[in-house]
């Protein structure tokens, strides 16, 4: 997902499955994050009562999260850090759910300890990592590149555990680790660090055998400076710091697994289970006596006993999977100290312990009770009204009993409908943006009952999955689809017609997945479709001959990979145990079978081959794929296996999207989850292609004074921008403005958004572009598609979902009177991208995680509290002597309507392109701001803002200025400045969104007595140049301007 | 098409009670049955700590290529440590035999083993973690347990399938080629690996490039086994390879041990399928 599209989640009323494997609290206490197996994080908001809410999924994470830790000092910047299964590594800003960094090397880490010394080291300091490699890695908590490692000298082997001992007595940071095999190793961290930064090996201070296996966690005594805590799965045992003699060891019973502990004050521990039961013991030092070892001699030493003081009281229904636990004990004000768990169910429990545990009177352990629990699910029930499904008014039309599942769905783009397969067997087939809105917005229930929908009924069983094969190649019939179900039945539709083409019966349980063969591969002229069912088989169906051509039914384990071989006419099979089976698609017959080395070999030669087309549909596939790339880079690599358990498919379907042929201002984009049926859709707005498309064509408007008035200056003003940001020059792009606008690409924005070094990339970005100009020629042919109403709907229903409704009364009547949008039902779930893999999703109920925001029901959507301190100051930012909009006071209404949509729009467009911009880029930026007052004119090539600017003069006014005003470019800082302060790109833009509107509506409150004559173009000619080009006709004015533009900075480039 | 919508309500009562049956009972007894095998497998790794009696035993393996004896073997096996090492080398040319063998005081961990072991070692503690007073409650959880468990064995065997691709300048590098007394001659390069169930050992004949040579320096990249030819540099010295000799002997108990992940993974494999059936059942949906 690009960070130029805006994201709104549509999650329906059962919360996505989030097994946490991972659990953390951020060190101010505010914030609990989670990671789970399926590979999302998770933030919740901890409310200084200890209540909890959730409030944003991350993704990006496409393997199980392994662990998580801080990244950072946290009050300094709040960044935690992610790794998984398959060696992601991701850094996150938990404030607003940003990836920071992120990295993928080839180690799987099972422990991750933030190490800084501020006076020793420069940087951000390191990431100890230990996990299923030998030893300790140092990673760098900045740039996530390794640094070095600590090595064993003796029996290295795999860290299962470890901690970091800041000894006050001796000024001297320690590394504590166990191993696999059981042996503890002491390395010296702080006196290393000179070592560590020349490279030099560095080997253990002291290692110990521990003579047990399975360590869970390690921790030392803060409060005593001597006593070391050490949980095995089957015992825990407490050592002394001062020479590792074993003074305490106490079994578990009745086969529970201890998990972890802490030390919690000085002789009080606290030890907690697999299963999630835990227990405060009280040590007690029963003095000098014999040694309990007799090995050692029958030396005199010192025994500790330990005292059961408290448990902690567990759920009613037991035995929910493994618990992942943690312990929590600073807090400033007011001190808590927290005990947590979080479970395979997604549930998180917390412990509030008493600062002083004490057993009841009898002595018997006194039992402390659950403070609070809260999952995934929690919210979405208490939050109703957000948690809406795409679909879900369509069920009260048809029985009212009970809501519809939706199993699989669809998006088609070319008709902009989404086609859902429900539960119950039936496939509904809607209008995609009046479905959205219907769920969205409030008060349409004539949209709701009138939205036309079709229900195709033929399936018996729950619709598993579907596929819309114009969809995947142009030459085939719009009106087909295919849909197969549980009950291995797929079935051939016309959905114009609403009618079965054909039926086939597979008779190989559930339908998993329905791919398409490649262009290229066509047997006797067609394209077939190719069902991979949940007994591993795999069919291949030929949809015009109604015939199945091939049933692949030898395959023992799930099928991962499915590529075509067209001039063999193979189809080769990858599964999940890395063996290969190729078929022969005319006879039928098994022609090979290889597992191993030679399987890779086939799967990567395909990939080289140009005969083949690799298919790498399977989200798993894909994934492996990446995965290897990653071994080979690395030569003495460390071979993971494949990842058999992929999370949700969102990331690789989003590639899908994004590369998409032609831009549309508008898409559904269906989510499934592993391990469920629970899915959900996320719309994607892309607004720069909106307003483009908003925009009317250049050449019909040929009087000015009638059409809007800012368009053409926006239009090309706005190429401008595009052009000097991708440094193109050539003059080609001042051809027709209607073929620019569809030969964007969609990476184009892409590649100048993330443009930090423009002039090394220069080159390159030109040829990409022209790359992506010819790849894309086919797709110009088919005339622009996009329903203006449907374009104008969508643009409605974009600021609805960005309006902070309920702020003002009567701006929401305005808004709905003049604006003609209708009001939300509730605040959406927004989505953010940090980049093209990593995005963050509002949790039904985030609004409630807004500490500062003061209770008040009748704000919706408002993002923060920040948000209407930003837009009073951008409202004071804004020039006093208003300046109407030519268009606004005498035009009709639904054009004015537009207007003021598309100039919101473009506003918008342009904070988020601000703020998105690069810091790097940024800082040029500022500089600029500096000098352009004084040396306007003197335009630097890649200077950016001063077009930004003066589209920003434009857009203000409406007419074309010699220089920008003052007012204009103090409203840049403010956005500018807000970038800097760290403010949310949706913050922004909502503040900006909200100043705009109130200004607007101002203007429309007032009667229309202070409208001003607006001046004409002619009263903009200051100078003769620009009178001249008043007299151009207005496509070739911008073309002038970009000559000049040219003339300007070519000297400069020479 | 019709029998299927109607499920009667009895049916339905009769697959809830198959599907609780295999929760309840069937999950266990393949739970145990994995137990048992991986058991087996952790025993011929013969994990250090767990057993009682002393350091692991050593084992030798007599390291020969049918055709030729060029290179001999002789590698001492203790665990996952190499602690003895003995090469002969024939050098054709000249007809001089050298003798190397490792220093008493080193010893050299297979990497390979001892991660196939570890990963052995965490598939068994996550099946011991749900022993038969466990109650599984979904379906789901089951697919979950055996995902992870798969992942451990799926390592367990990639890492013995597939050893690690070095280059040469770090095989060059690496600790194994100073573990040796007398020291290796600069001309020469060891490697030693696990592929499969076959202990490999691998000596790389090399000879140094003129610098004014004309032939094209192109460095080799990162390869298990490296041909005669491949190039590379070292230090400030262009070198190449001459001759490679590869022996190996089969490691009857690594054999075992690939025959016991392939049996527990087809085991995982049979248990998630039979979860997955009753998925197709609308009446009991067990995710």
């Amino acid at each position: 997902m690009r960070p130029s599209l805006q994201a709104v989640a549509l999650w329906g009323k059962k919360a996505p499955p989030h097994s946490i494997t991972a659990i953390m609290i951020t060190d101010d206490q505010q914030m609990i994050v989670t990671g789970s197996q399926e590979g999302q994080l998770c933030l919740w908001n901890l409310s200084p009562e200890l209540k909890i809410s959730a409030k944003e999924l991350l993704f990006g994470h496409s393997a199980s999260v392994t662990c998580l830790a801080r990244a950072r000092d946290f009050s300094k910047q709040p960044y935690v850090v992610s790794a998984t299964e398959n060696g992601e590594m991701c850094v996150w800003n938990v404030t607003n759910g940003q990836c920071v960094e992120k990295a993928t090397l080839p180690y799987r880490h099972t422990a991750i300890c933030y190490y800084h010394c501020s006076f020793r080291m420069t940087g951000e300091g390191w990431l100890l990592c230990c996990g299923e490699y030998q030893d300790v890695l140092i990673i760098d908590a900045k740039t996530l590149a390794v640094v070095h490692a600590f090595t064993s000298s003796q029996s290295p082997d795999w860290i299962n555990c470890m901690c970091i001992v800041h000894s006050m007595r001796i000024q001297e940071d320690s590394l504590l680790v166990v191993s696999v095999a059981g042996e503890l190793k002491v390395w010296d961290l702080s006196s290393s660090i000179n070592s560590i930064q020349e490279k030099q090996d560095i080997y253990e201070k002291e290692s110990k055998l521990l003579k047990s296996l399975n360590c869970q966690t390690i921790r030392f005594c803060t409060y005593t400076e001597r006593l070391l805590l050490v949980v095995f799965s089957k015992c825990w045992k407490v050592y002394d710091y001062c020479d590792f003699s074993l003074l305490l060891m106490e079994v578990s019973r009745h086969g529970q697994l201890f998990a972890g502990g802490e030390v919690i004050a000085a002789h009080r521990i606290l030890i907690w289970t697999e299963d999630g039961h835990s227990y405060i013991y009280q040590l007690l030092n029963s003095g000098l006596s014999k040694s309990i070892h007799p090995a050692d001699g029958g030396a005199l030493k010192e025994t500790i006993y330990p005292h059961l003081l408290c448990s902690t009281s567990g759920q009613e229904n037991k035995q929910s999977g493994p618990f992942v636990m943690g312990y929590m004990n600073e807090r400033k004000e007011p001190f808590y100290k927290v005990l947590f768990s979080g479970e395979v169910s997604g549930r998180i429990t917390l412990w509030h312990i008493p600062d002083v545990p004490v057993s009841k009177f009898d002595g018997s352990p006194r039992e402390i009770p659950i403070t609070t629990t809260w999952t995934l699910q929690d919210n979405f029930d208490k939050h109703q009204t957000m948690s809406q499904s795409i679909i879900d008014h369509f069920s009260g039309l048809r029985d009212g009993a009970g809501t519809a599942v939706v199993t699989s769905s669809e998006y088609v783009p070319s008709l902009d409908k989404l086609i859902c397969g429900c539960e119950d067997g039936t496939i509904i087939i809607t209008q995609a943006l009046n479905a959205v809105k219907a769920g969205l917005l409030e008060g349409d229930s004539l949209l709701k009952d009138s939205s036309p929908h079709k229900v195709l009924k033929g399936h018996h069983q729950s619709v598993t999955s579907l596929l819309y094969p114009h969809g995947l190649s142009s030459k085939l019939d719009q009106s087909w689809m295919v849909s197969g179900d549980q009950d291995s039945c797929v079935i051939w539709w016309d959905i114009f017609t609403e009618e079965i083409l054909h039926k086939f019966f597979l008779e190989a349980g559930p339908v998993t997945s329905l791919l398409m063969s490649p262009e290229k591969f066509r047997l006797r002229g067609d394209q077939i479709i190719c069902c991979v069912c949940s007994d591993h088989s795999v069919a291949l169906l030929h949809l015009e001959g109604k015939r199945c051509l091939l049933r692949a039914r030898k395959h023992l384990f799930p099928v991962r990979m499915i590529k075509w071989h067209p001039v063999e006419n193979f189809l080769i099979v990858g599964c999940a145990d890395d063996s290969v089976y190729i078929w022969e698609i005319e006879t039928g017959t098994l022609e090979r079978h290889e597992t191993g080395e030679r399987a890779r070999i086939i799967l990567n030669c395909c990939e080289d081959s140009q005969l083949l087309k690799p298919e790498l549909v399977l989200p798993a596939a894909s994934e492996t794929h990446r995965h290897k790339s990653v071994e080979q880079r690395s030569s003495s690599s460390y071979q993971l296996g494949p990842v058999p358990s992929p999370g949700l498919q969102v990331e690789s379907s989003c590639k899908v999207v994004d590369n998409e042929s032609f831009p549309r201002p508008f898409k559904v984009l269906p989510v499934k989850t592993q391990w469920s049926y629970v899915g959900f859709h996320i719309l994607l707005f892309d607004l720069e292609n909106l307003v483009e498309l908003l925009l009317p064509p250049p050449l019909r408007d040929s009087d000015p004074s009638s059409s809007f008035y800012g368009s053409e200056i926006l239009r090309r003003a706005k190429s401008t921008v595009e052009k000097t940001m991708t440094l193109k020059k050539s003059r080609s792009a001042c051809g027709p403005l209607s073929a620019e606008a569809q030969a964007k690409p969609v990476s184009e924005s892409l590649a100048h958004g993330d443009n930090t070094n423009k002039f090394a990339e220069e080159n390159d970005g030109i040829r990409r572009q022209k790359k992506m100009k010819s790849s894309k020629k086919m797709h110009l042919k088919p005339p622009r598609k996009v329903d203006a109403n449907l374009t104008i709907d969508t643009a409605k229903l974009f600021l609805s979902c960005l309006l902070p409704w309920g702020v003002d009364e009567e701006l929401d009547y305005l808004c709905m009177k003049h604006l003609n949008i209708l009001k939300l039902q509730g605040p959406v779930s927004l989505g953010l991208a940090s980049n093209e893999d990593h995005f963050s999703l509002m949790l039904p109920g985030w609004d409630l995680c807004n500490t500062e925001l003061e209770r008040d029901d009748s704000r919706v959507n408002l993002f923060s509290g920040k948000v209407l301190d930003l837009s009073s100051k951008y409202i004071a930012t804004l020039p006093n002597q208003l300046v109407i909009p030519r268009g606004l006071e005498n035009n009709c209404d639904s054009l004015q309507e537009s207007n003021i949509i598309v100039y919101l729009l473009s506003r918008l467009f342009l904070v988020n392109k601000l703020v998105n911009t690069p810091l790097e880029l940024a800082h040029g930026i500022d500089s600029s701001f500096k000098m352009e007052s004084v040396h306007y004119k003197a335009k630097s090539p890649g200077n950016d803002i001063l077009n930004i600017s003066s589209i920003y003069g434009y857009l203000r006014n409406g007419k074309n200025e010699p220089h920008v005003p003052e007012a204009d470019l103090s409203l840049l800082k403010l956005i500018s400045c807000w970038r800097d302060q760290s403010v949310q790109v949706t913050e922004a833009i909502q503040a900006v969104l909200l100043a705009e509107v109130q200004q607007h509506m101002k203007t429309l409150r007032k009667t229309s007595t202070n409208s001003q004559p607006v001046p004409g173009v002619s009263a903009v000619a200051e100078n003769g140049n620009r009178e001249v080009l008043q007299m151009l006709p207005k496509a070739e004015w911008a073309e002038e301007i970009e000559l000049q533009h040219m003339r300007n900075t070519l000297p400069l480039q020479s | 098409m019709a029998t299927a919508m109607a499920v009667t309500a009895t049916e339905r009562a009769v697959v809830e009670e198959e599907f609780r049956w295999l929760l309840h009972y069937e999950v266990h007894s393949v739970l145990r049955q994995l137990q048992d095998i991986l058991k087996e497998a952790s025993l011929r790794f013969t994990l250090p700590g767990s057993s009682t009696e002393g350091p692991a035993k050593q084992e030798n393996f007599i390291l020969g290529s049918g055709s030729t004896d060029q290179v001999k073997g002789v590698l001492t096996l203790q665990g996952d440590t190499l602690s003895q090492a003995d090469v002969n080398l024939k050098i054709s040319r000249s007809n001089q035999l050298l003798h190397f063998a490792f220093r008493e005081d080193k010893q050299w961990k297979l990497q390979q083993i001892q991660d196939a072991r570890n990963h052995v070692s965490q598939a068994m503690y996550l099946l011991t973690s749900r022993d038969d007073s466990y109650q599984f409650k979904t379906g789901a959880e089951v697919l979950k347990l055996m995902d992870a468990v798969m992942l451990q064995l799926t390592r367990a065997r990639n890492r013995l399938t597939t050893p690690a691709t070095l280059t040469l300048p770090e095989i060059a590098t690496s600790g194994l080629t100073r573990m040796f007394a007398p020291t290796l001659p600069s001309d020469l390069l060891v490697n030693v690996y696990i592929n499969l169930n076959k202990l490999c050992l691998t000596v790389y004949q090399l000879h140094a490039l003129q610098p004014n040579s004309t032939k094209n320096f192109r460095p080799a990249g990162g390869a298990v086994l490296h041909s005669p030819g491949a190039m590379f540099e070292l230090g400030s010295q262009r070198l190449e390879v001459s001759h490679v000799h590869k022996v190996e002997c089969v490691i009857p108990w690594l054999n075992d041990a690939l025959v016991y992940f392939t049996v527990s993974l087809q085991l995982c494999q049979q248990l998630k399928d039979k979860i997955s059936v009753f998925s197709s059942y609308q009446s009991y949906r067990p995710f």
